[in-house]
């Protein structure tokens, strides 16, 4: 049974999601033209860690942007960013978040990037299936580390489909933003170089001031062996973390 | 009117008036006894910690008594009946030797102590008993009790709360159980372990109960009985083998010139 | 009738090593006081460096094993790769308090050596025990649980040191369980040795006293 309203079976449910005679689903080509007209995002993975960059441009100079969010931390090792609707996203932050709660209460630790990324394409596949909801109007950015893989870099599309990539670019500008960082893009990236083209690339096409108050940086940092030694009575600290206002703004600078 | 009264409270039986709570006449005050025998010694101990459920009434209560120069009496179980137990045998051990000017061998004083105990059969002491000493050969003896009476001599026995622990720890270390001897080598026989070994085992075993037995702990009071004319310098030359340990010689109850008893005390952890 | 952790019998053992781990069990499977089978292995592999030995009522361990065996291959599966020692126990303990109302009868013990990995070449080996509804205890040398829970204590006590090398690990715990199941009626009739190291696993099959 579907926890999405009205998603329940049923004889008079149906999807909303159905097949062009020509075999596309069109509800699914909508949702991906929502998400290109969102707000650019992009990743980029390296050698020692990832970087997830957006634009959070305001509609109006008077709205508070500091409590905006758009890059988000799912738990201690993932995070996400997006581009397309805001409330769809917020939904299935919600969702991932209480998915890596769930994953930690049976395992006692958060789940591997790829797990969680498969269970949220999942849930996003379910909304291209299930009687009476539409597609999410999101593609997710998805950076995590964990002791199995390392770091990576997943983006999961509105169908539930998803890749992993070395950098990639969502929204807004994709096409520019894929061909920018194709000429950026080596294998020896350094997470500091990471970031920097992160944000030359989300330069390119960017409309306004880029400041701290305009963007938004969450990176995934590789720990180290000591890092990783957990003391009695400590957590662990994150791999996934928010970069404040002041440290992107130092990062502008540079 | 009468009729429609209540009936008074003794005529129902369920009822609270008739309802006593009945004397139970019984503790457990937990703690353990342990003894070994040797060729030409026996060591008997017993830790000192007093207790009824999670409660602690004393850190030193002894539960290990010298009766004769030759015998020493470990009790455990309810504590006053040990205590009495013991205080009626002293009794029945002076008598004797008013009656026979030499004191009472260790198994004459195993066949007295069952007496004792069934002669409370319908009343039992609560008590689980075990004698070390060294018996008219001068060869190291235990005897072991259930509190009515069943005994047999052995070469070990441990009792009381941490029985279940120490026992098949002894059962191995002692009796060999569950070990071959090397190709070619000695076979092994109970009860011929120098005096070292055996401390080392008891402290070992009395250690490793108070690590997990809630009953035991505080402190260690340990006799080692010795045969006429043993040497002593594997026990008293031995004050620093373990820390805290304390040797000393209790003085002749007989004439002297017998068997030696020395008292070892050493501290168990109080957690 | 009685306690359903006493109804079948049987004890489990687990103890660190030197870059090892052990586990044994006894073999006994009974009714109460009568004896039913003597080929009851209560250890099951996970992997050839993960075991895990599941005293208790019977029943439980037939079920709880399939349970486990599930949530493994699907754990597998989903994140292609060998579940480690902590994660299993984790795993167990979930299970365990899923029922925490009507529980399994079972007193889980694991122990496995972690695989190396380049943020952790040395591993340590890893023990774990729990309770009925899934408390984990991870104790430094050894976990005990069954009918025999008290005896294997005792002896353990007695007999484990540090850093014990696999030969002299194998002859420790096989004598703690020895000796512990020859002085408790429900467990004993035989038992299973099982030494883990990195590079293979040593499983012996003890002969003991049949009464």
């Amino acid at each position: 049974m579907s926890d999405a309203p009205g998603g329940g079976g049923g004889a008079y449910s149906f999807s909303l999601t159905t097949f062009s005679p020509s075999g596309k689903l069109v509800q699914i080509e909508h949702a991906l033209a929502a998400v290109a007209g969102g707000d650019t995002s992009l990743g980029i993975k390296a050698t020692n860690g990832v970087v997830l960059a957006t634009d959070k441009k305001a509609p109006s100079l008077l709205l508070d942007t500091s409590a905006l969010e758009k890059v988000a931390p799912i738990c201690p090792n993932i995070g996400f960013v997006y581009s397309g609707m805001g409330p769809d996203f917020r939904v299935l932050v919600a969702k991932a978040r209480k998915i890596a709660q769930a994953y930690w209460k049976v395992y006692g630790e958060y789940p591997p990037t790829k797990v969680l990324v498969q269970e949220v394409a999942g849930v996003m596949q379910k909304a291209t299936q299930s009687g009476g909801v539409r597609p999410y109007g999101i593609s997710l950015l998805i950076a995590g580390w964990d002791a199995h893989r390392g770091q990576s870099l997943y983006q999961v599309d509105p169908s539930g489909s998803y890749w992993a990539w070395k950098a990639s670019a969502i929204g807004k500008n994709t096409v520019n933003g894929k061909t920018f960082l194709e000429k950026r893009y080596n294998d020896d990236l350094s997470l500091e170089d990471a970031i920097h083209t992160a944000l030359l690339t989300l330069k390119e096409g960017f409309e306004g001031q880029m400041t701290e108050n305009t963007i938004e940086i969450g990176i995934v940092t590789c720990p180290t062996a000591d890092q990783l030694v957990e003391k009695p009575g400590e957590r662990l600290p994150p791999t996934f973390r928010k970069l404040t206002e002041a440290e992107v703004r130092d990062y502008l600078a540079l | 009117m009468a009729l429609f009264a209540p009936p008074p409270m003794y005529a129902d039986p369920t009822m609270a008036a008739d309802k006593q709570h009945a004397f139970n006449p019984y503790s457990e005050n937990g703690g353990s006894i342990l003894a070994i025998a040797g060729a030409d010694f026996t060591v008997i101990a017993g830790d000192t910690r007093q207790s009824e459920g999670y409660s602690i009434q004393t850190r030193y209560a002894r539960k290990v008594w010298q009766l004769t120069d030759r015998c020493v009496i470990a009790t455990n179980g309810f504590a006053a009946d040990g205590n009495n137990f013991v205080k009626r045998i002293k009794q029945r051990l002076e008598w004797y030797e008013h009656a026979h000017q030499k004191q009472m061998s260790i198994k004459a004083i195993a066949r007295l102590t069952q007496t004792m105990l069934y002669g409370n059969r319908f009343f039992p002491y609560f008590a689980y008993v075990i004698l070390g000493g060294i018996d008219e050969d001068g060869t190291g003896a235990v005897y072991s009790f259930d509190p009515i009476g069943s005994y047999e001599r052995e070469a070990c026995r441990a009792a009381g709360a941490a029985q279940s622990l120490i026992q098949p720890f002894l059962d191995n270390q002692i009796y060999f159980r569950n070990q071959t001897p090397a190709p070619g080598a000695e076979p092994f026989v109970p009860g011929r372990l120098p005096l070292s070994t055996v401390l080392g085992l008891v402290i070992d075993s009395f250690t490793s109960a108070t690590e997990r037995e809630i009953a035991v702990g505080d402190g260690l009071e340990l006799y080692v009985v010795m045969k006429k004319g043993r040497t002593t310098d594997d026990l008293v030359g031995s004050d620093n083998l373990i820390k805290n340990m304390q040797v000393q010689e209790l003085g002749a109850l007989g004439e002297g010139g017998s068997e030696r008893t020395f008292l070892v005390s050493l501290p168990l952890k109080r957690d | 009738m009685g306690s359903p952790m006493e109804y079948n019998g049987g004890s489990v053992v687990a103890m660190v090593g030197k870059d090892c781990v052990a586990i044994a069990t006894d073999l006994r499977l009974g009714q109460q006081s009568i004896g039913v089978a003597y080929n009851f292995d209560k250890v099951v592999a996970v992997n050839d460096k993960l075991y895990y030995g599941l005293p208790g009522l019977a029943t439980d361990v037939y079920s709880l094993r399939e349970h486990l065996r599930f949530r493994v291959n699907m754990y597998r599966m989903k994140e292609e790769r060998e579940i480690t020692p902590k994660t299993f126990t984790h795993l167990v303990s979930s299970s365990l308090y899923e029922k925490r109302f009507g529980p399994w009868f079972i007193e889980p013990v694991v122990a496995g050596l972690p695989q190396p990995t380049e943020l952790d070449p040395h591993p340590k080996p890893f023990i774990s025990t729990m309770d009925t509804i899934g408390c984990i205890t991870t104790p430094k040398d050894f976990a005990v649980a069954g009918t025999a829970a008290d005896k294997l204590y005792g002896a353990a006590e007695g007999l484990w040191e540090p850093d014990l090398e696999p030969d002299d690990l194998f002859e420790t715990i096989s004598q703690t369980l020895l000796n512990a199941v020859d002085r408790d009626c429900l467990s004993g009739w035989g038992a299973i040795v099982h030494v883990i190291t990195q590079d293979k696993v040593v499983t012996r099959r003890l002969r003991s006293r049949m009464d």
